[in-house]
């Protein structure tokens, strides 16, 4: 068991993390139940168990399908250990990895961070203990809990594939694919918020999600789930201890959650660089460093201090992934049409209405605050482990690291309501390489072999192709919006 | 339940309840003429507008005109591309959005200071991205485009830069209110001098702004044949009123100019220069300011009208905030619902009941982080 | 150069001159001490001390122009209106025979004219892009006329822009490298410093409020 070292050594050995988790988040609830899942079921072919898809949606599904398995996402290191349902490590091998791992399961707050802001990040009625994190471990990696049994938190948030699934968009039942990315589950504990459109506000609220989702788990209802479980005298005897309660859907979200709070990895090269040890990272990555603070204007989304490890500022901002889509601005219009057309709560109402009938899933956080200025806007990603838990954005659409810098280089993808702090970079391939670099040094050194492993696999795959490269855009030749508004042709690739 | 994303249709709605509390107490013409108005005022507005409000008002010509929006982009301050290439960006943006207005607006307005330095290459600079306006352009102009050679090259493009129109029934005056008394002559400057220090905001060198003498004829003779029920709207680039000197947001005989305008019934001001939200209403004449596409204003430390909802504090993080472009609906009397099209904010609709209300009905939504 | 300089100058100049000219139909031409900066004058204009002041104002004026540095701190005082540090005259005496609390008027002037002398620095700083290093010809008054929206009283305090708790000094090379797109300055430049200096001194008055947002 790996001894669980002091995980940040920002200032003298202690982080400290502000509270994160807002009591005043409140987010409308009446939309969770039509958008039950991170991919919103709006998108869903119809249900899983019997009603047929049309011939257009699974022409869809198996277009994602082939563009998904000819891009390679899959994790070269998992794939020496045999590979169970929905391309998941086993839940029992995946046991066996987190054991490694040297997680605290007591309840203790995670080394590191100030009591007083860890007590602000934990609901009163789920204060961590050893029972409830047995109870949500166990949860975790219970297949049981969908409907078709192949599918537990564990395969899409599998342990062997950093807590992620390594692929663009989730698998759920009957190999149905999503329309969004999977966040791991790694320090997801310090979001404010849950999903990338934010609309859960707690961990707690998070798990229950998924296993109603037709097209992730699939189960029909919180009684059909607790039903696989309920006659579990195990199951049974950890619900009482943990909350002295008989099996139930509440209580299951809760334990999942107190489980997730142990999932703390922020031990990375980086933190023993910023406590002063100046070789902990290469001179590449702290130029990137120093790149990221400034010419790269990384920092300001993703916050990254003391007291905000994760480098994010939980906030949404649309930097144009959603614009890629062909239909987006059809989209947006025909949402504020519904939005404005009609007053008041209708015109809430009618957006909700729309969201079932047509893919709004693009417009992301909008969809949940019906702000106009939220159209397009996803949840800025936590960059501690980026570089293992590609592919990146919130559709999975960027392979590599280098991506994902080219895009932002260039002023990301010019749209209506792209947030104008994206704006383009100049960067040079040297600089892009030197934040690349540094980005890599965030991930906890508990990962360090797959990290390795990923750098090179990205390196590999960016030096054939980078298909987000704008060489005219980046060094600000042809200027975002110009070839909307003069029909100037876009630059040499 | 309580939302938490509430916005200013919620204020909409207690005013509707309340009008339709109160309209079984109205004769059927009045009834008749309050609906119209309704559905004139929501018809006027596009997809991005918000409901006007819903106050019974006069309607003695409504039968005469229809409602009608139009646009603006304003204060683009562009120096040649390769020198700065933000500037240039966001009025790409601006007419971008102009473009895309569905329903499409009956014109645009340019509101004024389209170069910085007044240099040739950056008007003609501005005039080829105007040239991808799809809709009509009606121009005006501000200092930074004047004072290197006094309007020599704006009138080149542009034309005359007073001048009035009429549209739908409203009546349409386009001034150059950005005047100034000769401070260069006695110091001695050079055109750029002179155009640095007008471009300075803060510098004091420079005379205040005015309309002018002759301007103030030419606009008295013009309305004299304009009767006093007509809704006359009036572009400005300096404010009409005298909001802060230090920075020249300030006509300096903004009282004769009111004095010309008060015969009529309504007067709707539309001026540029503030690069802000910015409301006030001085008897009959409602002032609104344009937004900027450039970089925003703070508020003046002293001076700031009472009915101005400020707009949130702009983050420099992102060259767009606190900038944009926006539309105004003209209803069918001639009444002036202002929008603010704020970048990466929801837009912010000013009516003309907000006004006419004293800033009690629906007020917009007010800032969390303001100016101090 | 001062006027009253200027004039004596003048005087003795146009004695010399006086006594030097050659022929008594070419045109009075005055010069300055400084041997170059010169104008003309009809030398049958009486030689009243109103005509005296003309020719000086005019020699002055010329002056001034080629040399737009000498009075920076009046110049640059005449664009931009710059807070006066405090006068300090109260802290004049001796009154404990104390060496450093022995404060006289001339104290209290030098002290009050460099540390104003330092502010009106960075407002010339401020007002100029070529002096920032702008790359894209801004300067800081575009966003910020007169220091408007600086905010110096609440700093140290979380500047989300630079994710971390900032001084003033932060922030302004956060603004420089952004906003301005120059190249920051090191902390200790004599630009940094007079630009802090500027923003403080428009904030005077203001209560120190520092994490404030």
């Amino acid at each position: 068991m790996i001894e669980h070292r002091e995980p940040i050594g920002w200032k003298r050995g202690r982080a400290r993390v502000a509270g994160i988790v807002g009591a005043g988040v409140l987010l409308t609830w009446s939309l969770v139940g039509v958008l039950n899942a991170e991919t919103p079921a709006s998108s869903a072919p119809k249900s899983a168990d019997g009603g047929a898809v049309t011939a257009e949606q699974a022409k869809a599904v198996a277009e994602r399908r082939r563009v998904e398995t000819e891009s390679p996402a899959k994790d070269a290191g998992a794939q020496k250990l045999a590979k169970g349902p929905h391309g998941a490590l086993p839940v029992a091998d995946q046991i066996m990895q987190i054991e490694k791992l040297g997680l605290t399961d007591s309840g203790e707050p995670p080394r590191g961070i100030d009591p007083l802001v860890w007590q602000s990040m934990v609901p009163k009625d789920n204060e961590p203990n050893a029972a409830r994190i047995a109870l949500g471990k166990k949860l975790y990696f219970d297949t049981r809990l969908s409907k078709d049994g192949t599918l537990a938190c564990a395969t899409c948030h599998d342990v062997s594939r950093s807590f992620t699934d390594r692929r663009p968009v989730s698998e759920g039942i009957a190999d149905q694919l999503g329309q969004r990315n999977a966040p791991t589950t790694m320090n997801a504990l310090f979001f404010q918020t849950q999903f990338l459109d934010g609309r859960a506000p707690t961990l707690e609220e998070q798990a229950k999600l998924p296993i109603l989702n037709p097209i992730e788990m699939g189960q029909p209802s919180p009684e059909a789930t607790i039903a696989t479980i309920k006659d579990d005298a195990e199951y049974q005897r950890m619900f009482q201890a943990a909350y002295t309660r008989p099996v139930n859907y509440d209580d299951l979200a809760r334990a999942i959650a107190a489980f997730e709070r142990t999932l703390v990895f922020l031990d990375a090269p980086f933190d023993d660089f910023v406590a002063g040890d100046t070789s902990a990272i290469s001179a590449k990555a702290a130029q990137g460093w120093i790149l990221f603070n400034g010419k790269a204007r990384c920092m300001t989304c993703h916050m990254l201090n003391p007291s905000n490890p994760l480098g994010t500022d939980d906030r949404f901002h649309n930097v144009g992934v959603s614009a890629l889509k062909q239909d987006f601005e059809d989209l947006a219009g025909k949402a504020l049409k519904a939005l404005h057309g009609k007053e008041g709560q209708e015109g809430l109402e009618a957006v909700d209405r729309l969201a079932l009938e047509t893919n709004l899933s693009e417009l992301g956080r909008f969809l949940v605050t019906k702000n106009r200025s939220d159209i397009g806007a996803f949840k800025t990603f936590q960059l501690r482990n980026i570089g293992i838990t590609g592919p990146y954005m919130h559709d999975g659409s960027m392979q590599t690291l280098v991506d994902v810098m080219d895009n932002y280089n260039k002023g990301g993808e010019t749209n209506p309501f792209l947030d104008g702090g994206i704006e383009p970079l100049a960067l040079t391939d040297t600089e892009i390489e030197n934040v690349v670099e540094f980005l890599n040094t965030l991930t906890d050194k508990r990962f360090a072999a797959e990290q390795r492993t990923e750098t090179a696999r990205q390196r590999a795959v960016a030096a054939k192709q980078r298909p987000f490269r704008d060489n005219a855009l980046a060094m600000r030749k042809v200027l975002p919006f110009e070839a909307r508004v003069m029909g100037t042709k876009e630059g040499a690739r | 339940m309580s939302r938490k994303f509430t916005s200013i249709e919620t204020k909409h709605y207690e005013e509707r309840d309340a009008l339709f509390a109160a309209l079984p107490k109205l004769g059927r013409r009045d009834f008749l003429k309050v609906s119209a108005a309704a559905v004139a005022a929501a018809a006027g507005s596009g997809v991005r507008f918000f409901p006007t409000s819903f106050q019974p008002v006069t309607v003695a010509n409504a039968a005469t005109r229809e409602p009608f929006t139009f646009a603006y982009v304003s204060d683009s301050h562009l120096y040649r591309k390769d020198l700065n290439d933000r500037f240039v960006r966001s009025i790409l943006r601006a007419v971008d959005d102009v473009n895309h207005l569905d329903p499409k607006p009956d014109f645009i307005l340019y509101g004024g200071d389209l170069a910085q330095l007044g240099k040739r290459e950056e008007l003609d600079l501005g005039a080829e991205i105007l040239k991808n306006v799809q809709q009509p352009i009606r121009m005006m102009v501000g200092e930074h485009d004047w004072f290197l050679d006094m309007g020599a090259r704006w009138r080149e493009l542009f034309g005359e830069p007073t001048y009035s129109f009429d549209h739908k029934g409203v009546h349409f005056v386009v001034l150059m209110s950005v005047n100034e008394k000769d401070f260069w002559t006695p110091r001695g400057m050079t055109p750029e001098q002179r155009m640095g220090t007008v471009a300075g905001l803060d510098n004091g060198i420079q005379s205040r702004f005015e309309v002018g003498a002759p301007q103030r004829e030419w606009l008295t003779n013009d309305l004299a044949k304009v009767s006093a029920d007509t809704p006359v709207i009036v572009f400005s680039h300096s404010p009409l009123y005298k909001y802060y000197k230090n920075w020249n947001f300030w006509t300096e005989d903004a009282d004769e100019v009111q004095a010309i305008l008060k015969k009529f019934d309504h007067v709707t001001v539309i001026h540029g220069h503030t690069h802000q939200m910015l409301t006030n209403r001085i008897g009959n004449i409602d002032f609104h300011g344009l937004l900027s596409t450039a970089w925003p204003w703070p508020y003046a430390p002293e001076g700031l009208p009472k009915l101005t909802v400020q707009m949130s504090r702009p983050d420099p993080f992102n060259p767009n905030d606190g900038c944009g472009d926006g539309s105004a609906a003209v209803s069918a009397d001639g009444l002036v619902d202002k929008v603010y099209n704020l970048w990466n904010r929801n837009p912010i609709e000013v009516t003309s009941g907000y006004l006419a209300s004293n800033g009690v009905k629906s007020v917009p939504a007010m800032p969390n982080m303001k100016s101090f | 150069m001062k006027r009253s300089q200027i004039l004596f100058g003048l005087a003795v100049l146009v004695l010399a001159g006086g006594a030097l000219q050659a022929n008594a139909d070419d045109p009075m031409v005055v010069q300055l001490c400084d041997g170059k900066t010169t104008t003309t004058v009809d030398k049958n204009a009486p030689k009243t001390k109103e005509n005296g002041q003309k020719i000086a104002a005019d020699l002055m004026a010329q002056w001034q122009r080629s040399h737009p540095e000498a009075n920076w701190i009046a110049t640059e005082r005449e664009k931009h209106a710059i807070v006066e540090p405090a006068d300090n005259k109260d802290v004049v005496g001796r009154t404990q025979g104390q060496s450093y609390g022995q404060v006289t008027d001339r104290d209290v002037l030098t002290w009050q004219r460099e540390t104003l002398a330092m502010a009106v620095h960075g407002s010339t700083v401020f007002h100029s892009g070529d002096q920032l290093g702008s790359t894209i010809a801004v300067s800081c008054d575009m966003c910020h006329p007169d220091a408007a929206n600086t905010h110096a009283e609440t700093y140290p305090k979380f500047q989300p822009q630079l994710g971390r708790v900032a001084l003033l000094r932060d922030m302004i090379n956060w603004c420089i490298e952004h906003p301005v797109r120059g190249t920051k300055l090191e902390p200790d430049s004599p630009n940094m410093r007079a630009l802090e200096a500027y923003i403080m001194a428009q904030r005077k008055g203001t209560a120190m409020n520092y994490g404030a947002r």
